[in-house]
This record gives structure tokens, C-alpha cells and sequence, in this order.
């Protein structure tokens, strides 16, 4: 391939699919390439929950703005993505969940979160389908969920429509430096392009190490289970005060549950097996949040693998020591935060001023070794 | 609180037909600790599945043959010394954490449990292909497997006049199991010729005990006045909320219906149709074994050495589930998964493994010699899935429709499970068990074959949990809820 | 002509079992979905997308069409068997 592109993405995750999609509305050539299919990992098979109560403190100014991108999907990207904007329930049950919720309502709160506490019998008003066993919940009227499973049919279509190059199952083998451009390589040839961005969740440590830069990136192999469909059970969004629930219903009737339990696997092998006592675990706490779900039936249990940094707060802006590379991932429950975070980094790579809150973010402060490239 | 309580066995077998139950025998005569696990309360499996226990033969034999055949197995089992758990729903299978080898996690009535064990034979049979047509979810339409289940097991005829459809033997053994009941076949409907069925006699020649079976089948359908429309499909399911009719036409070799003639129309209560077995192998799959498409074989199967080994280290697939090769070859083939699964645990020589293994190799080949040309007439036929009609749901759970399938693909979808995510084709109750190879077919057709199509990704758990079991009894403070997420 | 099968086959005495409150005779040891076709059901719910009747169609527990409930538990009829006094609730889990 001869042509030289204005910029290359690789990963098309959400991350990259969103800063794909506003760089090419800022009139870049641009092609987004995957080892696979288009938000087929982390983007395509997680919960879905869209919610400030599980956002980290330092992304709830971008949870908020990216859970309105998301509300008004089929304005800005042309296509819904099944999202359901509803309340939102953060539960405790015990004293001691009760005293972390307190805190963690306050420091969201500060963020910006508009989270209430409310006692048990509120939120029973709220939600009809939780359980009496409720001492205390944080209420947030900005949260809800959308349907993973359509990101990639959304993405897609928008692209195309921007002119972007949608290059699928072509999986980056290294890169190299030829004539002021970047040169990814794949098996089916190389990709020319003056910039790259890499987006690949999980996979940003390899991508880094194609440049010489050692980012460390942790995996965490969250597990996911699903009900039949059901009757409706329940109508917003619901977690834990630990966090480490997540449940929302479907208009279909399938209920989600997951929260970050974990499963086995690695970057190399991807997701390999739920751990059975993991998914009872997180079974019963689902039904100890929501009785009723006592009365359906599990049929599938599945695995996405989510990112995190050594301070478990995104990795966003140029690689160091490497020119014309930038990165955009890690973003802690990322699905709700990375819409707004990766159009921030676009709007950067197409010369403004990068936005003070991601600029802490810089991948800088990660680097084990620099890029010599 | 109802607690997972590991046990441990030397050799984990899942599924109790023939393959099964052979290996699980195998193994515990050759001195292993072996453990068969199955959802039913009796061994069988499908093909040999036997009669409640509290169902009695009026007198010996009533039951027929395989009947016969089956009662054996099951008392070879209970004298070899093997370990079982009938009654027993295995819902997940892993490699086992921090230890060499399995685990299968089960429920039953008394709650879950886990077991593990350095080797696992997979004996989990096959799954019928049906492929759809318009009225094909109608009450009263079913499988020619859920046939042989009504008939040999549940002693309950399908219907009072009775379609018989599809392909291979199951055909001629359900229409004549349902005459022979004192039931009415209304009509058989076979997608072979004459000549197919020739072209298969060679193989088949290796058992003259089963051909001639076979025969007496095709003579009795005859003899009865039954009609018998060869190279002709069922077209349509007719009636409101059950079936009442079905329509019919000709087809090409390769299944592509005639639109052109004027389709015959047989009034029924019931129609059983199937269109060949489809290995099932969801536990190699979910365990990360090497598969490959060997249509022949009837689809997707692990790949296996000569004693039944997979890629895997201890983890073994005989049977159908291995590929299509019918009961005879299953029972030679667990045999042979049993007595490797001994050898590479220590438990028997490997001379005497040799010694053991010769004889059975030499039967397995004349067994497959019949298996694979029965096999031969179920396999995929691409003009029947060309024929399958836009608006037919494809997906019976999610009532997902051909055109819907069409259209993920034309919106850019290159395999099935983009096209899962975004039909919600194969995302119902069965998990595509139903579905799977039908949406890979029609898919295939599109991008390019099946390799390019792919297959559901197979998960736990293999097959729905009620909630209520998964969970049993708990104290909200023993759930080990892990630390809390940063803030 | 009753569906069940006559010939060969000698049947332990009768049962009842209840089936949406309604008294069905059944045979200890058979399927639920036996005694349920035997007695004349044929739709055992509806599909939840189109809504259209559904019965048993594979007989061995995994295309989940002939789901119904055995006292609150939600079981394919043809993996629930029949024993004296049991509760079935048509409808599956809708």
C-alpha cells in the first residue's frame, strides 16, 4: 500500500471506533484496524452499565458527558445503541458497606456525581424489585445501560459513512519508520499512516512494546452471566457499595449480572474459563440485591477482559519518547467514560489543546522504559 | 449453606451412551477410578435409552433389540466397578485451577458439587440437525431423535397419523418403530433416491446384521401401504397452533427444492423430521481443544489420534460427539478413550494397553465402515439450506428470521457470532444449541465457507441453570465478595 | 386412540399430577412431557418475541421449547418426571 494516511487506529474498541470516527469528521484519512472484529472484546461483550456509582472519582466529569453522548447516540453517531437512561441504585446491606458507601457517595458527590443517599425503604420506593434487606443506597438519576452487543453494529455503520478504512482481522505484527511515516505491519501488507493511534484495551502493553516503550497494563478477566428472559424484575440500575455487582434488566427480559468477578485467563490466550464458585458468588449476591431473579435460570456465563494501569486511571496522550504515536485506553469501566474521553483525545490529535483533566493521564507516569523510535 | 464439595476420580466420563459407558467400564476394569456422569437416571443414552424403571416388558424382549443392547451395557458397567452419577447435570467444565487435569461442576437434587480428575473422556453424543421451514415451530412438529425418544423410552406414539421426514436411518427406524407400536405413519418423506441409499450399500454391507434390519424396516413401510416419497422435502408445517398438514415437493441431490412443481399435501397430526446428527462438542470446545470442519463427520469435531485423544492432554472424545460413526463404533470407540485413559494415567502397561486395544481397532474399523455410510446419508445439504425461506424463524428461541440473518451479514458481519450480537440469533434459552450449525450454514453461504463463518463461541453453562439451584441456600456474609473496586 | 403405547409394555399404576390446578392422569417414571401430550396439550407456552404456541419438539432437554415450571422451578417438561402430587405451571418463565 502506497497511499499514506493521515492517521492509522489500532483497536476498534469503542476507544478507538469513537476517536477514529471524530478524526475523520475532522477531515483526517483514516483507517481503524483489528486483529479481530470490530468491538468484539471489551466494548461488545461487557455489562453494558452505563453509571456514575462505579466511575472512578477522577472520569466522573467524563462519565457525565460521555452518558449524554450515549443518551443521544442516534444524533451524534446516527444509530441507538438499545441505551435506557434510568435511576440508579448503589446498595449496602451491612453497617460496614453502609460506611463505605457513606465515603464514596461524598467523594463521587464532590466529582460532580449527582448521588443521594437514601435509607432502605427509599429505595424500595425506587425500585420496587429490591430487596428489604437494603440499609442504605446511593441514588443517582444519571445512570442506565446500553446494549453492548449493538456497539459494533453502530460503530460500523458510522464509519463507513466518515470514509473510514474499516480493516478487520488484520492483526499488527510491529511497525516501522520510513519516510517521516509510520509503517504498520500486518500479514496482508503494510498500513502507511503519518500518525498511529493505539487503542487496544488489554493489548496496549504489546502495542507499546512495537515502538520500544514498556507500559506496564494489567488484565482483569471480568465475568458475566445472563438470565433467560424473564418478567420484569427490576427497572434500574443496580450495584453494590463495594462495587462488585452490577444488574440491570433488558426490555427483551434478560437480566445481566455481573461487577468484576473474576475468571481466568491472559492477554496471550484471551478469555479461557468462569470460575464456578465465582459465578455462584456473584449469583448470590445478584439475588440477595433482587429475590425474584431466584425464580429464572442462568443460561450463559461469559468472560470480557478489562484493562487497568498501575494507578488504575487511564493511559491517554502521546507515547513517550515516540513521535506521531498516542495512546487512548485503560479507562476504569471504560464503556461509560470512553465515548467523551476519546473524542477529548481526537479533538487533541487534530490540534486542540488537550483538556486539563485528561492531560493527568498522560502515559508518562506509567513508563517503565521510554520509546526510542 | 450448601457448600461446592470437590471429590476427586481417576477418569471423569460425560455422558452415558454407549461411547460413555464403554470408557467409563474400560477404564475401571483397567484399574482406574472412574466416574460416569449423566442427566439421565439410566444409562443408554439416546440410541440404547431405556424405559422409566418402573416400566416393565410384557414379556422378554418386548422392548426390542436395542433394548437388548443397551440392558447390556449397563450391566457391563455396573460389574466393571465404575463410578456413577446418573441423574446428575453437569454445568460447567474446566481445566482445573492450580491442579493437573478437570473439573466438572454438577447440581442435582442435593445441590452442586464438584469433581476433578487428571482425565476427562467426553462422550456427549450428537444433536440433530432439523433445518427450518416455514411452520416448523408448530406444536406437534419434532425430531426424528425426539421420536426415538417418545417411542423406545416414553412408550408414547408422536401422533395418531404420523408424518415421518428427513434423511439416514433414522428415518426408516422411526416410521417402522411407530407401525410397529400400532401407530399410523401417514407418510415417509425421504430427501434420498434410491440410488443414494445404493450408493451407500457397500459401507453399509460391513454389518449385515443391521442392513438386513434395515430392510425389514423399508419392507414393512411397504407392506403396510404406507407411501413412501423419495427426493422429496417438507415445504411447509400447515395449521394454527398445531400442525394439521404438511406440504411437500420435490428436491435436487443436494436438497434445493423444486418450486416449480405443484407441492402434494398429506394431512397429519404430527411431523418428526430430521436431517442428519451433528456432533456435539461443546465440552472440547468450552476446553479450548483443536477442532476442525469435517463435513463428512457431520460438522465441527475435535481433532483426535487413534485412541481417541484429543489435543488436549487427558482429555479424551469418543462417540458421536467425535464425529458421526452411529452406536456400534461409539461403544469400540469409548472403549478405546477408557483403556488410553488408563494407559497414560499409569493404571495399565503399555504392552497390555497394546494387547487390549488390537482387537477392539480391528472392530472399530468394520464398525465405522457402516457408521460413516449412514453418516453419509445425514450430512449437510447446501440446497436445503439455499431453500430455507426469508421469514422462517432460524432462531426458535428468539424467533430470529432468515432475512435477519441475511441482513447482519449485509451490514458487515463476517461471522456468526457478530451476527449473534446483533440478531440476537442463538442468544435464547438454548444458546444456539438449536440454531448454531443452521445460522453457520446459512452464514457460510455468504462470506465464504465455514471456516470463515465460524461457530458459536461455546460457554458455561452447557445447559441452563435454574437460579434457585445455582445459588441453593446462603448467608449473605460467607459470600466471598471480593475487595472493593478503587475509587 | 390414546397416544401412549399398549403393546409390550406394562405401566405401574397411575398417578395424578397437577397441572396449572387441573388433576392429569400420569405414569410414575415418564416425563412431564409425556403425561402432558398424552393428555392432549400440545402448546406449552408461547415464544417470547412472536408470540406463537410452542411445544416439545427435541425430547432431551436442550431446545428449552417445552419449559414449565415444577413448582417455582423452571425445568424442561421432558427432564421433569412424573411423580405423585407434582405441581406444573404452563408458560415457561414468562
Amino acid at each position: 500500500m502506497t497511499t499514506v494516511l493521515d492517521v492509522a487506529v489500532v483497536g476498534a474498541g469503542i476507544n478507538g471506533a469513537t476517536a477514529a470516527l471524530f478524526l475523520a469528521r475532522g477531515g483526517m484519512r483514516v483507517a481503524l484496524l483489528d486483529r479481530g472484529q470490530i468491538c468484539r472484546q471489551a466494548s461488545g461483550v461487557n455489562a453494558g452499565t452505563l453509571t456514575m456509582q462505579m466511575t472512578r472519582r477522577a472520569l466522573i466529569p467524563f462519565a457525565l458527558e460521555a452518558h449524554a453522548m450515549w443518551a443521544s447516540a442516534a444524533e451524534w453517531l446516527g444509530h441507538d445503541v438499545g441505551v435506557v437512561v434510568c435511576d440508579g441504585l448503589s446498595l449496602a446491606f451491612t453497617d460496614g458497606e453502609a460506611q463505605l458507601l457513606s465515603e464514596r457517595v461524598a467523594a463521587r458527590r464532590e466529582a460532580g456525581a449527582p448521588i443521594d443517599l437514601v435509607d432502605g425503604k427509599r429505595a424500595q420506593a425506587i425500585e420496587p424489585g429490591v430487596s428489604d434487606k437494603v440499609l442504605l443506597a446511593g441514588h443517582c438519576k444519571v445512570d442506565g445501560y446500553a446494549n453492548a452487543y449493538l456497539t459494533g453494529l453502530a460503530f460500523r455503520r458510522a464509519l463507513e459513512r466518515e470514509g473510514v478504512a474499516i480493516m478487520e482481522n488484520r492483526p499488527v505484527t510491529g511497525a516501522d519508520r520510513a519516510q517521516g511515516a509510520w509503517a504498520l505491519l500486518t500479514p496482508e501488507g503494510t498500513i502507511r499512516a503519518k500518525r498511529v493511534v493505539l487503542a487496544g484495551g488489554v493489548w496496549l502493553e504489546d502495542m507499546a512494546s512495537w515502538f520500544g516503550c514498556a507500559i506496564p497494563i494489567k488484565v482483569l478477566i471480568n465475568q458475566l452471566a445472563v438470565t433467560e428472559r424473564m418478567p420484569v424484575a427490576m427497572r434500574t440500575v443496580l450495584g453494590i457499595a463495594s462495587g462488585l455487582l452490577s444488574l440491570k434488566q433488558y426490555p427483551h427480559g434478560t437480566v445481566v449480572i455481573g461487577g468484576g468477578w473474576q475468571g481466568l485467563g491472559d492477554r496471550v490466550a484471551g478469555p479461557r474459563a468462569v470460575i464456578p464458585e465465582n459465578l455462584v458468588g456473584n449469583v448470590r449476591l445478584a439475588c440477595h440485591a433482587v429475590p425474584a431473579l431466584e425464580r429464572s435460570r442462568i443460561v450463559r456465563a461469559w468472560l470480557g477482559l478489562e484493562a487497568e494501569t498501575a494507578d488504575a486511571l487511564p493511559a491517554v496522550g502521546a507515547l513517550p519518547g515516540v513521535e506521531d504515536v498516542a495512546m487512548v485506553g485503560s479507562i476504569h469501566s471504560g464503556y461509560t467514560s470512553g465515548l467523551s474521553i476519546a473524542r477529548h483525545f481526537a479533538r487533541w490529535l487534530l490540534g486542540a489543546p488537550l483538556h486539563p483533566g485528561i492531560a493527568a493521564f498522560d502515559p508518562a507516569r506509567l513508563v517503565v522504559r521510554p520509546g526510542a523510535r | 449453606m450448601t457448600e461446592t464439595i470437590a471429590s476427586r476420580a481417576d477418569v471423569i466420563v460425560l455422558g452415558g451412551g454407549p461411547a460413555g459407558m464403554c470408557a467409563a467400564s474400560a477404564a475401571a476394569r483397567a484399574g482406574s477410578d472412574s466416574l460416569l456422569i449423566d442427566e439421565n437416571s439410566q444409562g443408554g443414552g439416546q440410541v440404547y435409552r431405556a424405559p422409566p424403571a418402573a416400566f416393565a416388558e410384557t414379556s422378554p424382549g418386548a422392548f426390542g433389540p436395542d433394548h437388548a443392547i443397551g440392558a447390556s451395557l449397563r450391566l457391563a458397567l455396573a460389574d466393571s466397578g465404575a463410578r456413577t452419577a446418573f441423574g446428575c447435570r453437569a454445568w460447567s467444565v474446566s481445566r482445573d485451577v492450580g491442579g493437573a487435569g478437570f473439573r466438572v461442576d454438577v447440581c442435582d437434587d442435593n445441590g452442586l458439587k464438584a469433581w476433578r480428575a487428571p482425565a476427562l473422556v467426553v462422550a456427549t453424543g450428537a444433536t440433530e440437525r432439523v433445518l427450518p421451514f416455514p411452520g416448523w415451530t408448530l406444536p406437534g412438529v419434532h425430531g426424528l431423535a425426539a421420536a426415538t425418544v417418545m417411542l423406545k423410552a416414553q412408550k408414547l406414539l408422536p401422533g395418531e397419523r404420523v408424518a415421518v421426514a428427513g434423511c439416514g436411518p433414522l428415518l426408516l427406524a422411526v416410521a417402522a418403530g411407530i407401525a410397529k407400536a400400532g401407530g399410523k405413519v401417514a407418510g415417509v418423506i425421504d430427501l434420498a433416491s434410491v440410488s443414494d441409499w445404493l450408493r451407500v450399500l457397500p459401507g453399509a454391507l460391513s454389518r449385515p446384521d443391521l442392513l438386513a434390519r434395515g430392510a425389514a424396516w423399508v419392507a414393512g413401510i411397504a407392506a403396510a401401504g404406507t407411501p413412501y416419497l423419495r427426493r422429496h422435502a417438507v415445504t411447509a408445517a400447515l395449521g394454527d397452533d398445531r400442525v394439521s398438514a404438511i406440504a411437500l415437493s420435490p428436491v435436487a441431490a443436494d436438497g434445493t427444492v423444486d418450486r416449480a412443481s405443484q407441492p402434494l399435501r398429506i394431512d397429519c397430526d404430527a411431523l418428526v423430521i430430521g436431517h442428519g446428527l451433528v456432533p456435539n462438542c461443546d465440552v472440547t470446545r468450552i476446553l479450548g481443544a483443536t477442532h476442525r470442519y469435517a463435513p463428512a463427520d457431520g460438522g465441527w469435531i475435535a481433532v483426535r489420534d487413534g485412541d481417541m485423544r484429543t489435543s488436549i492432554p487427558g482429555l479424551y472424545m469418543a462417540g458421536d460427539g467425535g464425529g458421526i460413526s452411529g452406536a456400534a463404533a461409539a461403544a469400540l470407540q469409548g472403549e478405546l478413550a477408557g483403556l488410553a485413559a488408563a494407559r497414560d494415567l499409569g493404571a495399565l502397561a503399555a504392552q497390555r494397553h497394546l494387547d487390549l486395544a488390537a482387537p477392539l481397532r480391528r472392530r472399530l474399523g468394520r464398525a465405522m465402515r457402516f457408521g460413516r455410510a449412514m453418516a453419509g446419508l445425514m450430512v449437510e445439504r447446501p440446497g436445503l439450506v439455499a431453500s430455507i425461506p426469508a421469514e422462517t424463524p432460524v432462531c426458535r428461541c428468539e424467533d430470529v428470521t432468515r432475512a435477519e440473518i441475511d441482513q447482519a451479514v449485509a451490514e458487515g458481519a463476517r461471522e456468526v457470532n457478530q451476527v449473534k450480537a446483533w440478531t440476537r440469533c442463538g442468544m435464547g434459552p438454548c444458546q444456539g444449541r438449536m440454531c448454531g450449525d443452521t445460522v453457520a450454514a446459512v452464514v457460510a453461504r455468504l462470506v465464504g465457507g465455514r471456516s470463515a463463518a465460524g461457530a458459536f463461541t461455546a460457554r458455561v453453562p452447557l445447559r441452563p441453570v435454574p437460579t434457585a439451584q445455582l445459588i441453593g441456600s446462603f448467608d449473605y456474609a460467607d459470600i466471598p465478595i471480593p475487595r472493593p473496586a478503587p475509587l | 386412540m390414546s397416544r401412549r403405547i399398549e403393546k409390550g409394555v406394562q405401566r405401574p399404576p397411575p398417578v395424578t399430577i397437577l397441572v396449572d390446578g387441573r388433576l392429569v392422569p400420569a405414569f410414575p417414571g415418564e416425563s412431564v412431557a409425556t403425561a402432558l401430550l398424552a393428555a392432549g396439550y400440545v402448546a406449552f407456552r408461547k415464544s417470547p418475541r412472536a408470540g406463537k404456541p410452542r411445544g416439545p419438539f427435541c425430547m432431551i432437554g436442550s431446545c428449552q421449547e417445552c419449559l414449565i415450571r415444577v413448582g417455582e422451578v423452571p425445568v424442561p417438561a421432558c427432564q421433569a418426571t412424573v411423580r405423585e402430587g407434582l405441581e406444573v405451571t404452563l408458560g415457561g418463565t414468562q
